[in-house]
């Protein structure tokens, strides 16, 4: 029989028992052990950050490299027909439809994509963030005016109704809501927000309704906590792991939906390069043009992948009930 | 296992992904060998016909269909205004005093008797027309009778009243009292009058050259008050119950019934949701009354596909006879390069300019010296490209084509450039002297220069254009900020939008005539709020701005106005007509400078390998119907 580690036999044979300091494991500790063992999300992890370095320098870079601009055509990158042409030692991507490089259309598409799902998914964070904890932590009225709202927004037909808010708030110089909302990047950006915010305040009210019942907050509100202070150092600080669980997870939904918008050809404008808008120009060559397809298609896959990726990690890090 | 399942599912995305670009790159393989024969290969001129075998009667012809059949006012004659209805309306249901031969070219823009026994000449110095009706022509089911001059000006009467949802009424003005229906005044237009059976009598207020061209429009063809009657005030509602007076009838014709409470629509056509418009032959048609339709097919099915590719490949592969779809450049090299299919590609002059439009009133457009220079620095050879090459039309140099003016100004260009690719010295040269380059740069340095709002719509031409304008405005320190709007024409028809510019609009004829160009385009008393075509805004003064309540802001001072020189060109008949016409096209070049012309364009059709004879109408800009012939 083996002793229990902490405690050791003296060397002088008496038997005395010696008390071993604990090793302590942050949280933070713990989760990061329990991350790096996940090697897909690191793998995520890593892809992650060499795209948002693309997103960053990418397009620049990539103009500076191959001296095209990303709205520069190039007469001889179409045929006599206006077919593009496919990768060469210049234009190692090929040419567009309007004989534009592709390589360097790419790299700032990767600004577009990340910046588009980065910031709706943040703003979108941040609202149901509210929400959801306003709507669970005092219940009553409040619960159900805000969560009937969420589930208003849940039944819309979101891709029906973003064409609809995206035509419209796109039809004037000065965009919608006295020109909050301007045509381009940030209608694309508002329409998605407003249909993803109502996932994160769901989940949000999900746990604020469980956790206003846990001791720790019954022991705050016994010592005189407002309910501002409770929800604030009690509430928020639990809510982060699935925050940042749920954060990545939302941004390649959000990226795919910018995408789908722009595909449809209401998303970014033409001078604006963005993967979806790529794709919507392939779909008229995806036979001809193979190119056209697989880079941003690549580029799009491998995103929405690497953030996938990433977040099942973080979920199984965060979740110490889980089993790896 | 959940670990072991992510990097399944990676492996197994990673690995449909290379299938997938695989698979594309055999298909691109195999289009490469086409590519390659493409280099030596040149544009297909105009085809005014094709021959394929022995035309006969019998068959079936489809037509790929990619719009809907709401097209304007649901096919009613009355308020129908696409090219694409007054193909099938003019060739195969209905007969309007005046006609065409149904062929391409000056050939087809020439006018005919078709349900009047010949082209009148006016007389009470040109106020007054009188057509003597061909007998013989009835109306098919259900009304099978003999077609008089009263159906004439019941169709007239239902055109004069806007609740009946005319469209282009407005030809129709100089006819005496033609107003006062259209106010509510009189119930029936007393400058129109019905001597007898077999004659009407047109009373105009003022000469007016073009009013044949005018009496061979769809709205004018009769239009028996038996079934009219059942839609009076109901805009649209006749297009479901067309009673033929052509060779053709809508299937079903014969299966509904008067009067009007017993009235069903006719199977053949369901409006704007209906996925098909079958039509048959009339029993009603006699063919000795009609010298120039030939009517090969027993049959006409027009069938909805919304998918254009599978048009084009069904048409290739013999499913359709011919499409009214647009061809991608892809298909449009396909059809250049491969021999067996390239006879197949048939490409007609459309007798439409399509232009970029620049807003008088809104800077920097408020200087002719920037729209001049817009002329001398865009590169319309890359537009052209853009629409799929030389097939698609020529380089467009003014206003009208050289067609409409029995092809006239030809050689005119204002703006040439090397190649038609633009130049940026000349250009420059002109900046310099605009307001909006002050220190003399040869480039627009004014902030109004910069993020110019443009609108362009979202179909793939518009994304292969854009990048093309603005990197060619860049060259003379214009930049735009553009704005993608499906439908764009709603926006830039709003005149209190106030948009700079566009790069959407293009404009076909109604008839050979300018006035269609010029009459529409730019006369200040057709500037309306909404609806508007005159996009540069030609003539607006601050008291039109006014009274029309068109909300336009800007710069309203000084802005051009060519009415008297419209009016002068209306007044005038033949040669000195078309010479008016030509100098007033060099006028707007030079001294309104209102667009960018670029091209001039070809309407591409592809036929099916069963079709064994094709013509083309030039009066509607389609397949000409009435002649076309398919293997049975």
């Amino acid at each position: 029989m083996t002793n229990p580690p902490e405690f050791q036999v003296s060397s002088g044979g008496a038997l005395a028992l010696q008390p071993v300091a604990i090793a302590r494991k942050s949280p933070s500790r713990l989760f990061w052990e329990r991350f790096r063992q996940d090697k897909a999300a690191l793998v995520g992890l890593v892809v992650i950050g060499i795209l948002i370095l693309v997103a960053i320098f990418g397009g620049p870079l990539a103009a500076s490299i191959t001296g095209h601009g990303q709205n520069q055509t190039f007469d001889s990158m179409t045929d006599d027909f206006g077919v593009p042409k496919g990768p060469n030692s210049q234009f190692w991507f090929g040419a567009d439809s309007a004989g534009r490089d592709l390589f360097v259309r790419t790299m700032y598409g990767a600004r577009t994509s990340l910046f588009v799902g980065v910031v709706a998914s943040g703003i979108a964070l941040f609202i149901g963030l509210v929400v959801g904890l306003l709507a669970g932590f005092f219940g009553g009225i409040i619960d159900t005016v805000l969560s009937r709202t969420a589930d208003v927004l849940l039944a819309v037909p979101q891709i029906l109704i973003a064409v609809g808010v995206v035509a419209a708030c796109s039809t004037s110089k000065e965009g919608c809501l006295g020109g909050l909302i301007q045509p381009g990047l940030t209608v694309v950006i508002a329409v998605i927000t407003i249909f993803s915010w109502s996932y994160i305040a769901r989940i949000v009210r999900g746990y604020t309704l469980s956790l206003r019942e846990k001791e720790f907050v019954e022991a705050s509100r016994s010592l005189g906590a407002t309910n501002v202070r409770i929800l604030a150092t009690e509430i928020v600080p639990n809510l982060v792991g699935p925050l940042i669980v749920y954060a990545t997870l939302l941004i390649p939904t959000n990226i795919l939906f910018e995408a789908a918008l722009s595909y449809l050809g209401l998303g970014v404008p033409p001078d604006e390069a963005s993967w979806g808008s790529i794709l919507n120009d392939a779909s008229g060559y995806y036979d001809v043009a193979w190119w056209l397809m697989v880079f941003p298609g690549a580029f799009l896959i491998i995103t929405t992948l690497a953030f996938n990726l990433l977040g099942d990690g973080l979920r199984d890090a965060f979740d110490v009930r889980s089993e790896r | 296992m959940r670990r072991s399942l992510r990097f399944v599912t990676l492996f197994a995305a990673v690995a449909a992904f290379a299938v997938l670009a695989a698979g594309c790159g055999s298909k691109k393989s195999s289009s490469s060998t086409t590519t390659s024969s493409s280099g030596s290969s040149s544009a297909p001129g105009v085809t005014a016909s094709y021959d394929n075998g022995t035309a006969a009667k019998g068959g079936t012809y489809t037509v790929g269909w990619e719009q809907s059949f709401g097209f304007t006012d649901n096919f009613d004659p009355t308020g129908e205004y696409l090219g694409n209805a007054w193909g099938i309306l003019d060739n195969l249901l209905i007969r309007p005093l005046m006609g065409y031969k149904h062929k391409a070219g000056a050939e087809g823009n020439e006018l005919i008797g078709d349900l009047a026994t010949d082209v009148p000449k006016p007389t009470d110095n040109g106020l007054t027309y009188t057509y003597k009706l061909r007998s013989g022509i009835k109306f098919g089911p259900p009304v099978n009778r003999v077609v008089t001059s009263k159906d004439v000006a019941y169709a007239m009467n239902r055109l004069a009243d806007p609740k009946n949802g005319g469209q282009y009424g407005f030809y129709y003005s100089v006819i005496k009292g033609w107003d006062d229906v259209g106010s509510g005044k009189a119930k029936t237009v007393t400058g129109i009058s019905t001597p007898d059976n077999q004659t009407i009598v047109f009373h105009l207020t003022k000469p007016t050259g073009d009013f044949n061209l005018r009496m061979g429009m769809p709205a004018t063809a009769p239009i028996p008050h038996e079934v009219g009657d059942c839609f009076a005030g109901k805009p649209g509602g006749y297009g479901r119950d067309i009673v033929s007076t052509g060779p053709y009838m809508i299937q079903g014709a014969g299966s509904v019934s008067l009067p009007c409470a017993s009235l069903k629509p006719m199977a053949g056509y369901q409006g704007d949701n209906g996925q098909k418009l079958i039509l048959v032959r009339n029993p009603s048609y006699d063919q000795s009354t009609d010298a120039y339709r030939k009517n090969y097919p027993d049959r006409f099915n027009f069938v909805i596909n919304s998918n254009a590719d599978d048009i084009y490949n069904k048409v290739q592969a013999g499913q359709y006879d011919d499409e009214t779809s647009s061809p991608q450049p892809k298909t449009i090299r396909e059809y250049t390069t491969n021999p067996n299919l390239k006879k197949r590609l048939l490409s007609n002059q459309g007798d439409r300019t399509w232009y970029l439009t620049m807003n008088l009133t809104q800077p920097p457009f408020d200087d002719i010296h920037i729209r001049k220079a817009m002329n001398l620095i865009i590169d319309k050879q890359a537009l052209r490209k853009a629409w799929g090459g030389p097939v698609l039309g020529s380089i467009a140099t003014h206003i009208a084509p050289p067609v409409m003016y029995n092809n006239g100004l030809t050689e005119y260009d204002p703006y040439s450039t090397p190649n038609d690719s633009g130049d940026v010295a000349k250009a420059a040269a002109e900046i310099k002297q605009s307001k909006y380059d002050p220190g003399k740069t040869g480039k627009c340095t004014a902030s109004a220069c910069k993020n110019v709002l443009m609108i362009a719509d979202t179909r793939a031409l518009d994304n292969r254009m854009v990048p093309v304008i603005e990197g060619d405005a860049a060259k003379i320190g214009i930049t735009f900020k553009v704005r993608s709007i499906n439908g764009a024409y709603t926006t830039i028809q709003t005149t209190n939008k106030n948009i700079p510019f566009s790069e959407r609009p293009g404009w076909g004829k109604d008839y050979a005539d300018p006035y269609t160009f010029f009459g529409e385009l730019f006369d200040s008393r057709a500037l309306i709020p909404s609806g508007n075509t005159n996009y540069s805004l030609v003539g607006i003064t601050p008291a039109i701005n006014k009274a029309k309540k068109l909300g336009v802001t800007g710069n309203l001072n000084g802005i051009p106005n060519v009415d008297s020189d419209i009016d002068a060109c209306q007044g005038k008949i033949g040669q000195a007509r078309t010479t008016c016409w030509e100098d007033l096209d060099k006028k707007m070049m030079t001294s309104v400078v209102p667009w960018v012309p670029y091209l001039w364009a070809n309407n591409a059709i592809i036929v099916g390998p069963n079709v064994t004879h094709w013509d083309y109408d030039q009066f509607s800009d389609t397949t000409a119907y009435s002649q076309v012939a398919v293997k049975q």
